[in-house]
């Protein structure tokens, strides 16, 4: 028996089909025993081929088109579409419209929040944390519905304005709604941050530092867990945030936990606005008139979609149908961050570092 | 830093109701605005075709079979339709809306998923 062997490093293969998530994406990680030492990621999978589509419809079209891009924040990408689109026609929606679609926005930002508090619990091991973060998303998720008549696609835009008004009945549904979802996040806060078993999971866990977030362009709530100070709606207010200021949630410590942290802080914040928004929404009408045919030009919009900045680019030839509508996704800034940080961590770490910055492959694949 | 920090929830679950709901012999009340199937009201419908140009699924098919005389044929594909309500956005007369009531839509046989309707002109 040979003793003095080198030891065999090994490449684990994990994916397109993997068991920690549940979209495709294919990862290659080398190991030394239980700990990897290098990491490569390969996209793609869900690619469908909706930018190009996009070149034969018309514009009204494809705000639907695009508000399916991703099935958790389908109102970030048609917002970000619709607003490019009416900067392009020089358009501007009255201020209801604009207070109405950045109330959907932050309702939208909660059930996303929540749903990937409960997607990383899950990868952390503990389910109990899941399945409540998830019976409490319903409280948000029918909201919506009653706001807006589906619980996913909401289909609140249109060129020019939106569909749905918000009712005094309404409104005192969401008041009551974010009561309750106030009480339980301030619970999972302390939760997070006190429960032991989990924060061996998730304390001093994927270290990432303000340097190296800035280096890697990461964006949103993975970059704020990092103290890098950025979040379009304050940098570049677009719909009503002007007048709804948000506030930022930073924190220096980089690490999972931060990363909890901070998305459950932005929790905090998005059910101050929404409250704000109901108490101050502007009186008015709810579309302007857009013509059919946008004036030629080309133009770009960013929004800050759940997950970090998204970017649209939109190019008109002065016809009903685009020439180019492009999109970057939040999930691509960030997924450089995953295969530089699992360098150096055990294999079971991965899937959480890898939930940590709240990937979506259908919004990145497009 | 404490074990079970959920531990009063679990406990708590014990004498809770389940969050599940017991559909379909329970059916929750339906929201006012839920988007369910299309339904058209062929008395105002002017025949502009507005609705199926700015269908993004292409699933409303709309005839003009007399423009005068208001003789449509609307086939309305609801396997196909997204249920985004810009028809409804898009028609000028208010011809067009998506019922609250009619969301069961599942079916075992692909026709059931066609609705053709023809309007009824005054005369002839």
């Amino acid at each position: 028996m040979q003793t003095d062997t080198q030891r065999e490093r090994f490449t684990i293969p994990i994916g397109p089909q993997h068991p920690a998530l549940k979209e495709p994406g294919h990862f290659r990680f080398s190991v030394d025993g239980e700990i990897v030492t290098g990491a490569t990621v390969r996209l793609g999978y869900a690619h469908r081929g909706l930018e190009k589509l996009a070149e034969k419809q018309n514009w009204v079209q494809n705000i639907y088109l695009f508000e399916r891009v991703c099935g958790i924040c389908s109102h970030t990408h048609a917002t970000a579409y619709c607003l490019g689109v009416e900067r392009l026609a020089g358009v501007i929606a009255p201020p209801r419209a604009q207070a109405i679609r950045t109330l959907v926005c932050e309702l939208e930002r909660i059930h996303s929040h929540l749903l990937w508090l409960g997607v990383s619990a899950h990868e952390a091991g503990f389910d109990t944390l899941f399945m409540y973060s998830w019976r409490d998303r319903e409280t948000v998720m029918d909201l919506l519905e009653a706001l807006t008549g589906n619980r996913v696609n909401y289909s609140v835009n249109v060129l020019g304005g939106v569909k749905v008004d918000v009712t005094e009945e309404i409104a005192q549904a969401i008041y009551k709604g974010l009561d309750f979802l106030e009480e339980r996040t301030h619970h999972y806060l302390q939760v997070v941050s006190s429960d032991a078993s989990f924060l061996q999971r998730a304390r001093g866990v994927g270290v990432m530092t303000r340097q190296q977030a800035e280096v890697m362009g990461v964006v949103g709530p993975t970059a704020r867990a990092s103290g890098v100070t950025r979040d379009i709606r304050i940098e570049a207010p677009y719909a009503a945030y002007a007048d709804f200021p948000p506030q930022v949630i930073v924190d220096e410590r980089g690490d999972l936990e931060a990363r909890f942290v901070v998305r459950l802080k932005e929790l905090l914040e998005s059910y101050r606005l929404v409250r704000e928004i109901l108490a101050r929404l502007p009186e008015g009408e709810l579309t302007v008139r857009m013509p059919r045919r946008i004036k030629s030009g080309e133009t770009v919009s960013r929004v800050e979609a759940p997950r970090g900045e998204l970017f649209y680019f939109l190019k008109s030839n002065g016809t009903d149908t685009p020439v180019r509508v492009h999109a970057r996704t939040p999930t691509i800034c960030n997924m450089t961050s995953v295969v530089r940080l699992a360098v150096g961590h055990q294999l079971a770490d991965v899937p959480l570092i890898l939930a940590g910055i709240d990937p979506c492959f259908s919004c990145n694949d497009r | 830093m404490k074990f079970g920090s959920m531990l009063k929830d679990i406990s708590q679950a014990l004498v809770q109701q389940p969050a599940t709901e017991q559909y379909p012999s329970v059916r929750r009340p339906v929201p006012e605005r839920l988007r369910g199937r299309l339904v058209w009201n062929p008395a105002t419908c002017t025949g502009c075709g507005l609705c199926a140009t700015d269908c993004p699924a292409k699933a409303i098919e709309l005839l003009v079979l007399d423009k005068k005389a208001k003789r449509f044929v609307m086939t309305y594909h609801i396997d196909r339709c997204t249920f985004c309500a810009q028809c409804v956005q898009s028609c000028r007369q208010g011809c067009l809306n998506m019922a609250a009531n009619h969301w069961e839509l599942a079916a075992f046989d692909r026709d059931d998923f066609l609705l053709r309707w023809q309007s009824a002109p005054e005369s002839g």
